[in-house]
């Protein structure tokens, strides 16, 4: 419980960083963005606008979400390191496995916020332009979660190996790049000099994030089966285990200089 | 749960620590060489050392932050890895960072939380402690606006918030103005008056021979000297004897004495213990009136500068 209280402060702390270091300010962006697309769409294309604003809502929440995972989770241990900020901390009954796992939580609370709040920016332009609100976008916007809870996972495992957050950062740009192309990455198999085990190793390694992009189904009315969702759910649970598991093991032994 | 009686509050038994340098860390550089050396209850023990001794290393194995290649140390008579002795212990580590987006308030408040203690017990704390150290009025201020003794005072309170019965404190006088190194040593006082133990690490030498009961010296990761200060200051090859002597003829003293600043007909004749009468016959030879004779124990820098001379290593520095 003393623990659970522990992880929970990080957590909190973790997440007042974010509100106070200026990371929901995307939202003013995300908020122009949807005005904007709601005035012009109307007049620039015909019956198709609605679902323009749609995919642009969802795209969005999909951009700012990934890029706030990767650019604050990459910091989220390696910054604490090179300040030192995590000395004092440490040296109190909070153990490394906890802090850890606050960051994580908190990084995913405050991502969980922002997309709670662009997906009622969304529906409120939907409503205003449109009178109606599409609850099935939810339907994409959960997978969209998924996948930045599983962007966090990788900024921190790479934060808790990397010598430095630019470090931290490249590794974790070049596995969210490399996941969100994972096709292409098992399409290299066909290709006669890159070797088989090298393509398939990648794709299978790799966090698979096109799992989770649902958005031109959803936007498009195609359904997305209860079954789906549940398959998402446990990919990314059972990969951010897996990476916080690595990261804790990583992280244990690392002495901070 | 209180330390057995004669139990030291901090015991180090070999210690060794040494750090990857070089390409891909291949080669190793000795940071601690097997260390021994243990701190009483309620003592206040001075860790002191050239940059580049080994003093942060030191603290740093203690309080986990990096892992020794052997040896083993206790702490309040727990294990390094046992968590139990945590939650009362404090540290200050060198130059500390805060969270410079929350205020002092804030950031106390979220370390008590770390303690496990309730919220009225971290304001009630946090309150006291930022009154007592002087931030009471920047209490609302965001530590990003904090000068650096004003940081190193907050240093101090999240060292202190739990009440703890030792207090590791790395170079807690660094970069302070005599206002600020005043507070820290009148702070250290008063923790000493409490029966806590303290443990710090400084080169701010006369601080050092103000508060501590004991020291340890180091240098290159080795522990040189561990003890009280009159046991390591006041052994014969210490003792000078300053003689002060009017009129007369200074010249022929025997070896090594030598003379001191002059006013008027009045000098300070300086000259070690055993040479003392030889100095007298010389002087009484010239026709100089003594007039006093006094034992002149050396001060800790003196000390210091004197076992860092012996043999000064490449890296070792005084410089900050």
């Amino acid at each position: 419980m003393a623990g659970l209280n522990r992880v929970v402060a990080v957590a909190s702390n973790t997440f007042r960083e974010t509100v106070r270091e200026r990371v929901l300010y995307n939202l003013a962006f995300f908020a122009v963005l949807m005005t904007a697309s709601s005035l012009l769409l109307g007049q620039l294309s015909i019956r198709q606008d609605e679902k323009i604003v749609k995919d642009l809502g969802l795209g969005s929440m999909d951009i700012f979400g990934t890029l706030i995972a990767l650019f604050i989770g990459v910091g989220l241990i390696s910054k604490e390191i090179e300040r030192r900020s995590l000395y004092p901390l440490l040296a109190k009954p909070l153990t490394r496995s906890e802090f850890l796992l606050g960051k994580f939580v908190g990084l995913c609370f405050t991502l969980f916020v922002n997309i709670v709040l662009m997906s009622l920016g969304l529906f409120a332009v939907l409503l205003i332009t449109y009178h109606r609100v599409d609850f099935a976008l939810l339907k994409a916007i959960y997978p969209i979660f998924l996948g930045l809870m599983l962007v966090v996972a990788v900024a921190l495992f790479f934060s808790s190996v990397a010598s430095s957050s630019l470090l931290a950062t490249l590794w974790t740009l070049a596995v969210v790049v490399a996941g969100r192309f994972s096709d292409v990455i098992r399409n290299m198999r066909d290709v006669a000099n890159v070797p088989h085990w090298l393509a398939t190793g990648l794709y299978w390694a790799l966090p698979n994030f096109r799992n989770f992009d649902v958005k031109n189904q959803v936007v498009y009315g195609d359904p997305v089966s209860p079954a789906a969702l549940m398959w998402m759910t446990a990919y990314a649970f059972t990969y951010c285990a897996i990476l916080l598991g690595a990261a804790r093991l990583a992280f244990a032994s690392r002495d901070l200089n | 749960m209180a330390t057995a009686p004669g139990e030291p509050a901090l015991s180090v038994s070999h210690l060794s620590k040494s750090y990857g340098v070089g390409f891909l860390a291949r080669q190793r550089r000795p940071a601690l060489v097997d260390l021994s050396l243990e701190v009483a209850r309620g003592e206040v023990f001075g860790y002191l050392g050239p940059n580049g001794s080994g003093k942060t290393t030191t603290i740093k194995v203690l309080m986990g932050l990096v892992f020794p290649d052997s040896g083993d140390a206790r702490v309040l008579g727990h294990a390094l890895r046992d968590p139990l002795w945590r939650s009362r212990v404090g540290y200050l580590p060198e130059h500390p960072y805060f969270y410079d987006y929350l205020t002092p308030v804030e950031y106390l408040d979220y370390v008590g939380r770390l303690f496990g203690l309730s919220r009225a017990v971290r304001s009630e704390r946090s309150a006291s402690l930022l009154a007592e150290l002087g931030l009471s009025e920047a209490r609302d201020v965001p530590v990003r606006r904090f000068s650096k003794g004003m940081a190193q005072r907050l240093g101090l309170a999240q060292a202190l918030l739990n009440d703890p019965e030792l207090v590791i404190l790395d170079e807690p006088m660094s970069g302070l103005d005599p206002i600020g190194r005043r507070l820290v040593r009148d702070v250290i006082l008063g923790l000493k008056r409490q029966g806590r133990t303290i443990f710090f690490s400084t080169h701010i030498l006369p601080d050092a021979e103000t508060l501590c009961d004991r020291i340890a010296l180091l240098r290159d990761g080795r522990l040189l000297k561990a003890g009280r200060l009159d046991e390591i200051l006041g052994r014969d090859e210490s003792h000078q004897l300053e003689i002060l002597v009017s009129g007369g003829s200074l010249a022929g003293l025997p070896e090594p004495a030598r003379v001191g600043h002059r006013m008027g007909e009045r000098s300070h004749v300086f000259v070690p213990e055993p040479r003392l009468s030889a100095t007298i016959e010389a002087l009484a030879r010239g026709g100089a009136r003594i007039l006093s004779v006094q034992v002149v124990r050396q001060s800790l820098e003196d000390y210091f500068m004197k076992e860092m001379g012996q043999d000064p290593a490449p890296s070792a520095s005084w410089q900050d």
